[in-house]
């Protein structure tokens, strides 16, 4: 089993360094550079072609492209992942600062979403082909269909703007500074965004309450004569419920990188806000930095899903 | 053969050492097809309709007022004279011209659809793509050295001049900015004209006479103005203060400005601009409510930009040939950290400001006109030779007029030399000081969540009286923010502008908010590339 492990963890350094590279690369495709974005359009004609020069010389950015991959690997590989180009502040302390705000979101939202969607998952395979299920399932279906920044605006235009009861954006009014007083600016993101994750959780935990429920040995708890309720919650959604956590532990990179689209929507300084605008303006090390981070939260998430599925059937060791 | 083709080969053969392949002639270069262009655009009914009635068309660069000069030919919607130019200029009906533009609006998008049917009903077919990533690089690719062949690919460029200075609009132009007129000895004269006079009748005379020039070559081809809409909530009292370029900084009695209080008795503003990841440096676009609050200038302006007092300084005097200006500095000024504003602080700025890179033209204007600016920046000098300290006194010696030099230091901050001595100026904007920076200015920073929200409070020490307002909530967000409507509709946002429909439409719908237009140095054209021969 250890042997099993470090395998699987020396395999994800080159699967880390092969995706930095692909996103390097991908950043290097994109037109212009960091510079590029420094000077705006309308002001145009204010800044040499040379000045221009100068600048990317002075950010390292006229080094050639693999030069500049190494320098910022050699970097990485040494817990120094530099500068945001366009406005000089240390990367780490960036993703140190935005990072509280996505955490509080992410798992908001899969606390909620994991629970909604269980228990309407439950609900809807007890009560399979009633007009419940029916409408939930429709509602599930409707709740996958419509995007993010949809749900996003019409709740803050109701919620918000309608009826007043929540602010309309940010984390934290001004002069207010505990869990509590941003609780209010938590509810519609978190909302909104578990919404979404909960259709699939529920689609995902009506499957697997039903195949339980379709078991021997539910047959089995039901022929000895237990109450209704304990051959559903004792037997069929002990049982349903691993499935559930596996896709539970599929959305943990999720916690990284948040959700860009609701973030935007509702101006919560957030990881994903944050990579909306470095990807806008090309600063590389920050989107490098997210783009990593989301990867290994992925890679780790995988990991950890491999072990326990390992653990569970032994052939998949082989 | 195709027109196109002949003018290739002909070019081809006249340059000699040019590849066939390499250039093509322009058509663009007669300036009846950029007539053409003109008249077969109906621009009114684009204002009205398109853009809601919000803009004006316009007839030059040059904003309307007083520096416009009457007469100017409107190029009224006429699709048949347009189609007689073109016939003139022997345009083959069906050549494609290649539009670029840089916004990314919806609005851009039905503008450039419109522009392409007006064009196709008098024979010009138009391609048209957006500009990604280096914008202003490709935009502003220099000629050849002979200004035979442009560097630049397009053929038309849909954007806008964001003026400080009215001469900016024109002096794009000269030889050694020019990226998409070649020069010509009458627009170099005109250029050294505009520039060349402190005096306001002299200037505007030579302005008139540039207007009608252009009015004819077209080097842009003016399409409106577009006005900026500032907001004001009906809790803010401004107490009379006039309204003028949001853009820009000038004296609109914010120390004076009042809000109702809130529950807790406490009056506090809410307006946008606050710093996503930094706060933006000064030097390159000086305007902003935030700017203002922050950082005082030597030198005040009234809602046009024309200076009309002094703010750090006590005293300037312009000597009568407008080569020498003297500041005496107020006495007993201090930053928001409590040391001491001194004439250090402004040589300091100057002459960094000389060396980095991302500057206001004007400012860049103004600092190489300073006696002694070449030696300092070609590394033969310690300092800038002609500027001169004695006390709180300082002068500055230049080698030619200015006309702007007084525009210059109602925009341009002094940056406390204290806290940014060891800046490279070709990372200014990367400076810990934009964390978290400080001014003279009337408010200053008390907490900052960046992306957030940063608060302002009144600075005590302040020289012009303690601001009446207690506290400035600034959100995170550009003028063009899709925020502004949200937070405006929620109580949230007092004062500001913007210039993005989407919001004007928004704003201009709710009772509490009113929305007031004001004349601002910018212009939409389209720059035309009308060298002789363009890069295939």
């Amino acid at each position: 089993m250890l042997t099993y492990i470090l395998r699987r963890i020396l395999l994800m350094i080159p699967m880390l360094l092969v995706v930095s590279f692909l996103i390097y690369l991908g950043l290097e495709l994109t037109p212009g550079d960091a510079v590029s974005y420094m000077i705006p359009p309308d002001l145009g004609g204010q800044i040499s072609p040379e000045q221009m020069e100068a600048i990317r010389e002075s950010l390292g950015l006229n080094k050639s492209f693999i030069e500049r991959y190494f320098i910022w690997l050699w970097g990485a590989v040494q817990g120094n992942f530099g500068y945001s180009l366009s406005g000089g502040v240390s990367i780490s302390q960036i993703f140190l600062d935005r990072l509280p705000a996505t955490l509080e979101l992410s798992i908001a939202a899969i606390l909620i979403s994991t629970v909604l969607g269980t228990a309407l998952g439950v609900i809807t395979a007890l009560k399979r082909g009633s007009a419940t299920d029916i409408t939930l399932t429709i509602g599930g279906m409707i709740g996958l269909s419509i995007p993010d920044f949809f749900f996003g605006l019409a709740a803050l235009s109701f919620f918000a703007l309608e009826l007043g009861w929540l602010p309309v954006g940010g984390r934290l009014m001004p002069g207010y500074e505990t869990f509590w007083d941003r609780l209010p600016h938590l509810i519609l993101p978190a909302t909104v965004l578990a919404l979404s994750l909960t259709a699939g959780v529920m689609r995902y935990s009506r499957a697997a309450m039903l195949d339980a429920l379709s078991q021997e040995f539910v047959r089995t708890a039901r022929a000895k004569g237990l109450p209704e309720w304990r051959v559903n919650v004792l037997h069929g959604f002990r049982v349903a419920l691993t499935p559930v956590i596996v896709l539970v532990g599929f959305r943990l990179p999720f916690l990284i990188g948040g959700s860009v689209v609701i973030e935007k929507v509702f101006q919560w300084p957030g990881v994903g806000n944050e990579f909306v605008s470095a990807v806008r303006s090309q600063d590389y090390p920050l989107v490098m930095m997210i783009a990593l981070l989301s990867v290994l939260a992925v890679l780790i998430a995988s990991l950890i899903i491999d072990i326990l599925t390992a653990v569970v059937d032994p052939r998949v060791r082989l | 053969m195709h027109k196109l083709t002949t003018y290739a080969l002909s070019a081809a053969l006249m340059l000699g050492t040019t590849p066939v392949w390499a250039q093509v002639a322009n058509p663009l270069s007669d300036a009846r097809v950029r007539q053409a262009i003109a008249y077969a655009i109906d621009m009114d009914t684009i204002a009205e309709t398109l853009f809601r009635g919000l803009d004006i068309p316009a007839d030059s660069m040059i904003p309307n007022g007083e520096w416009k000069v009457d007469g100017l030919n409107q190029y009224t919607y006429d699709p048949d004279k347009a189609r007689a130019l073109l016939d003139e200029a022997g345009w083959v009906p069906g050549s494609t011209i290649d539009m670029v533009y840089y916004y990314g609006d919806q609005d851009t998008v039905d503008f450039m659809t419109a522009i392409q049917a007006y064009l196709a009903d008098v024979g010009i077919d138009m391609t048209m793509r957006k500009l990604e990533g280096d914008v202003t690089g490709e935009l502003n690719v220099p000629p050849s050295e002979d200004f035979q062949t442009s560097g630049v690919t397009w053929d038309m460029a849909y954007g806008a001049r964001a003026a400080l200075a009215l001469q900016e609009y024109f002096n794009v132009y000269s030889s050694d900015q020019t990226a998409y007129t070649p020069p010509t000895p009458e627009r170099e004269d005109l250029i050294a004209r505009i520039n060349g006079s402190a005096d306001p009748e002299v200037l505007k005379q030579a302005f008139y006479d540039f207007e009608e020039y252009e009015n004819e070559m077209l080097s842009d081809i003016p399409l409106y103005y577009r006005q900026l809409q500032v907001y004001q909530s009906d809790r803010l009292d401004r107490h009379g203060a006039d309204l003028g370029n949001e853009n820009f900084i000038y004296d609109n009695n914010l120390i004076n400005w009042t809000v109702e209080p809130n529950e807790d008795g406490e009056e506090v503003m809410y307006i946008g601009g606050a710093p996503e990841q930094f706060f933006e440096h000064r030097w390159l676009n000086p305007g902003g409510l935030t700017s203002q609050m922050l950082f005082d200038r030597l030198l005040t302006a009234n809602g046009s930009l024309v200076t009309n007092g002094v703010q750090q300084a006590e005293s300037y005097t312009l000597s009568e040939d407008g080569k020498s200006i003297t500041f005496v500095l107020k006495e007993g000024l201090t930053w928001h950290d409590g040391e001491p504003f001194t004439v250090e602080d402004v040589v300091w700025s100057i002459e960094t400001a000389l060396k980095t890179p991302t500057m206001n033209s004007v400012f860049v204007s103004t600092f190489n006109a300073i006696e002694g600016a070449d030696a300092y920046l070609n590394g033969d000098a310690e300092h800038v030779s002609g500027i001169v300290v004695d006390g709180r006194s300082l002068t500055l010696n230049l080698i030619r007029v200015d006309a702007n030099v007084l525009t210059t230091f109602s925009q341009f901050p002094v940056m406390p030399k204290h806290l940014m001595a060891d800046v490279n100026p070709l990372e200014f904007q990367q400076h810990p000081f934009w964390q978290n920076p400080i001014g003279t200015g009337p408010f200053r920073i008390e907490e900052i969540q960046m992306n957030d929200f940063t608060r302002f409070v009144p600075f005590e020490d302040y020289h012009g009286g303690t601001a009446k307002i207690d506290e400035v909530v600034a959100w995170p967000g550009g003028e063009s923010d899709e925020s502004i409507a949200r937070n405006a509709a929620a109580g949230l946002l007092d004062f500001g502008s913007t210039r993005t429909l989407s919001n004007v439409e928004a704003l201009r719908e709710m009772d509490h908010i009113t929305l007031t237009p004001v004349d601002i140095n910018y212009t939409r054209s389209f720059r035309v590339n009308a060298f002789p021969f363009k890069p295939e």
